[in-house]
C-alpha cells in the first residue's frame, strides 16, 4: 500500500545513558534499551522508580549528553554535530512531574505565551494559541489569563504546564506522571482531557508512570522497564496478561488485580481487563453459563 | 546537557573510603586551620613549592580522581584568572622604572605586579583546594560534630556554637542543593523554547539570570520546609544532643596533624633561613 515506509517518529538504538560519566558519582541509568514509536502511537512507559522512565523521555527531546547513534527523530541522529535542537523541541513537549520548576512567568497568560513568543510568533497567532491551548485543557481563557500561576491549585498549575507545551503545537507529547497527586477527580478529568486532546490533534503521546490504570485509559502500547532496561514492550493487552508483571514495584489497574485474586475461584479467568464492567461480564459469563 | 555538577564540585562528598575519609574530622578541622594559617604566612614561591608536595602526597591519599576535581574546579579558575589581570594591570603598589614591562595610561605590567599577583594567586588556589578537600572528604554530619566539638568551649562564654556551627553546614550544603535546582530548572525551560545549550557566552549568561527569581522562591521554600521538618523533630541543639558515635582520635589521626604542622612550619621557615635569616 504505502511505497517507502516512513521512519519512526521516534527510535531508540542500544541506548545507554550514565549520569555523571567519568566521575566518582557516576550512575548508570539505562543499559541499553532499543525500540521504535511510529506516528500517531499512543505509547505509556511503565515501571517502577528508578528504573528509566524520565531518562528514556528526557532523550527525545536532547535533554542529556547524547553519543551519536542513540536517538533518532523522524530517522535523524539527534546528536549529530548541527542538527537542530531548537526545532526538535518546538516538536517533542515534555511536561514534567513537577509542574512548577516549568512555569516561567507569574501569570497564566503570559506563561502560556512564552514558548511561542520564543519560537517568534506574531502577537495574534501568540494571542490565538493561548485562547485554544488553555480552552481545551479546560481553563477558560477569560476566567483564567490574568490569574497568579502560584493562586492556582496543583491540578490547575499542572495544566498550565501542559497548556504551555501544547501551544507550541508539538507533534510528540510527553507526560511525566501527569496524574501524580491528583485526587480521584482531578484525575479522570485530566485523563478525560488528555485523550480528547490526543484524537484531535492527532498526537504522538507518551505518557510515564508508575501505575498501569492511569496508563491502560489513555495508551495502547506499553514498554515496561525496569533497572535501565526494556522487559516488555507490546499491546496493553498482552502485557496485561504477563505474570511477571506482578514482580515489579508497580500499581496493577484494579480490575487487573481483582481478576488475579478471583484465579483462585476461576482459574481461566483472563487478567488483561481494563475496565470493572469488563470483569464483570468475565465474571457473569462463569456465574451463569446458561 | 547542562550537568553543571560536573563543572561545580564546591560542597560536595564524595566517598572513597581512604584513609583521609577514615579520619578523625577534629584532626581534619585541625589541619584546614593550620593550612589556611599557613597560607597567610607563606609568601615565597619556595614555600609553595614545598606546600605544593604535601598537597600532591593528600591527593594521592585521598583517592579522589584529580580529572573530577579539576573539571570541577574549572569555574573556579577561570573566575580567579579575570580577577588576577586585573590586579596585575592595576597594580597600585611602588614600582621602580626600571621593572617597567608595559604601560599605557594607568595600566602596567611590572615585574612586581606580576609577582604580587602570582603569590595572591596562589595563596587563594591554596585555600580554596584546602577547604575543597575538607568537604569532599568529610560527611556532612562528621562536619557538624567535629566543628561543635571543637568549638564547645566557647558556649560556657555563651556564643550560641551549635547555632552557628548549624548554620555554617547547612550553608556549605545548599551549594551542591541549589546547582540541581539550577539545572532542573534550565531543563524545564528548554523544553519551552529557551535553550541553554547554544549561544555564545553572553546569550547563555544571560539566560541564567532568568533563573536567578525561580532559584530564590525555591530556595525560601526549601528553608522553610527544612525548619518544619526540624521542629516537628523538636531539634534542640547543643548539649541537649548526644552523639550514636564517640569520636576517637587515633595515633594515625596525630600524626597526620603532626606532619602538616612540621611541613608548614618548613615551608614556612625554610625560604628565610636560606636567605640568610635567622629560624624565627
Amino acid at each position: 500500500m504505502t511505497p517507502a515506509k516512513a521512519p519512526p517518529i521516534i527510535e531508540l538504538r542500544n541506548f545507554r545513558y550514565t549520569y555523571l560519566e567519568g566521575t566518582p558519582r557516576a550512575s548508570e541509568a539505562i543499559r541499553g534499551v532499543s525500540f521504535e514509536i511510529h506516528r500517531g502511537e499512543r505509547v505509556a512507559m511503565i515501571g517502577p522508580t528508578q528504573s528509566g522512565k524520565s531518562t528514556v523521555v528526557d532523550s527525545f527531546a536532547h535533554l542529556l549528553r547524547l553519543k551519536e547513534g542513540q536517538v533518532f527523530y523522524e530517522g535523524e541522529d539527534v546528536a549529530a554535530p548541527g542538527y537542530d535542537r531548537k526545532a526538535l523541541r518546538r516538536e517533542v513537549g515534555i511536561v514534567f512531574q513537577q509542574p512548577d520548576s516549568q512555569l516561567i512567568e507569574d501569570v497564566v497568560g503570559a506563561d502560556v505565551a512564552f514558548g511561542p513568543t520564543a519560537a517568534g510568533l506574531s502577537a495574534g497567532e501568540t494571542r490565538r494559541r493561548v485562547e485554544e491551548s488553555l480552552n481545551s485543557l479546560g481553563l477558560p481563557y477569560p476566567e483564567f489569563r490574568l490569574r497568579y500561576v502560584h493562586a492556582l491549585s496543583g491540578g490547575q498549575r499542572r495544566r498550565v504546564a501542559i497548556a504551555g507545551v501544547i501551544a507550541m503545537h508539538t507533534r510528540v507529547l510527553v507526560l511525566d506522571e501527569p496524574t501524580a497527586g491528583l485526587d480521584p477527580r482531578g484525575r479522570r478529568e485530566l485523563l478525560g482531557l488528555l485523550k480528547r486532546l490526543a484524537d484531535d490533534r492527532d498526537l504522538t503521546l507518551v505518557v510515564c508512570s508508575a501505575s498501569l490504570g492511569d496508563a491502560s485509559l489513555l495508551c495502547d502500547r506499553f514498554i515496561v522497564l525496569d533497572e535501565g532496561r526494556v522487559v516488555m514492550d507490546g499491546p496493553v493487552r498482552d502485557i496485561l496478561r504477563q505474570d511477571r508483571l506482578v514482580d515489579l514495584d508497580i500499581t496493577l489497574p484494579e480490575p487487573v488485580t481483582g481478576a488475579r485474586e478471583l484465579r483462585k475461584v476461576f482459574p481461566d479467568l483472563p487478567t488483561e481487563l481494563l475496565t470493572e464492567e469488563e470483569l464483570e461480564a468475565e465474571l457473569l459469563k462463569r456465574l451463569d453459563p446458561a | 546537557m547542562l550537568e553543571l555538577q560536573r563543572n561545580v564540585i564546591f560542597g560536595q562528598f564524595v566517598d572513597t573510603g581512604s584513609f583521609i575519609h577514615r579520619m578523625d574530622p577534629r584532626t581534619k578541622l585541625w589541619i584546614t586551620f593550620v593550612l589556611i594559617l599557613a597560607s597567610f604566612l607563606i609568601g615565597t614561591f619556595l614555600g609553595f613549592a614545598l606546600i605544593l608536595l604535601l598537597l600532591v602526597l593528600v591527593q594521592a591519599a585521598s583517592h579522589i580522581p584529580l580529572g573530577y576535581l579539576l573539571r570541577g574546579s574549572q569555574f573556579f579558575l577561570g573566575f580567579l584568572l579575570f580577577i588576577l589581570i586585573f590586579q596585575v594591570l592595576f597594580y597600585s603598589g611602588e614600582v621602580s622604572e626600571s621593572s617597567y614591562l608595559w604601560r599605557w595610561g594607568i595600566l602596567s605590567v611590572s615585574t612586581e605586579g606580576l609577582y604580587t599577583a602570582a603569590i595572591l594567586g596562589l595563596r587563594v588556589v591554596f585555600l580554596y583546594y584546602v577547604t575543597t578537600m575538607l568537604m569532599l572528604t568529610t560527611s556532612l554530619v562528621n562536619l557538624t560534630n567535629g566543628l561543635e566539638l571543637i568549638l564547645g568551649p566557647l558556649q560556657r562564654l555563651r556564643v550560641p556554637v551549635n547555632e552557628l556551627v548549624l548554620v555554617f553546614v547547612i550553608a556549605i550544603k545548599f551549594v551542591p542543593i541549589f546547582i540541581e535546582e539550577i539545572e532542573r530548572l534550565a531543563r524545564a525551560q528548554t523544553t519551552r523554547g529557551v535553550p541553554f545549550d547554544e549561544g555564545g557566552a553572553v546569550t547563555r549568561a544571560r539566560r541564567i539570570g532568568r533563573l536567578l527569581v525561580p532559584i530564590f522562591i525555591s530556595g525560601f521554600a526549601r528553608a522553610d520546609l527544612l525548619t518544619t521538618a526540624m521542629n516537628t523533630r523538636s531539634y534542640r541543639g547543643g548539649r541537649y544532643r548526644t552523639k550514636l558515635r564517640q569520636m576517637h582520635a587515633t595515633p594515625g589521626d596525630w600524626l597526620a596533624l603532626g606532619l602538616v604542622i612540621v611541613w608548614v612550619l618548613v615551608a614556612w621557615r625554610l625560604p628565610a633561613v636560606l636567605s640568610g635569616g635567622g629560624i624565627v
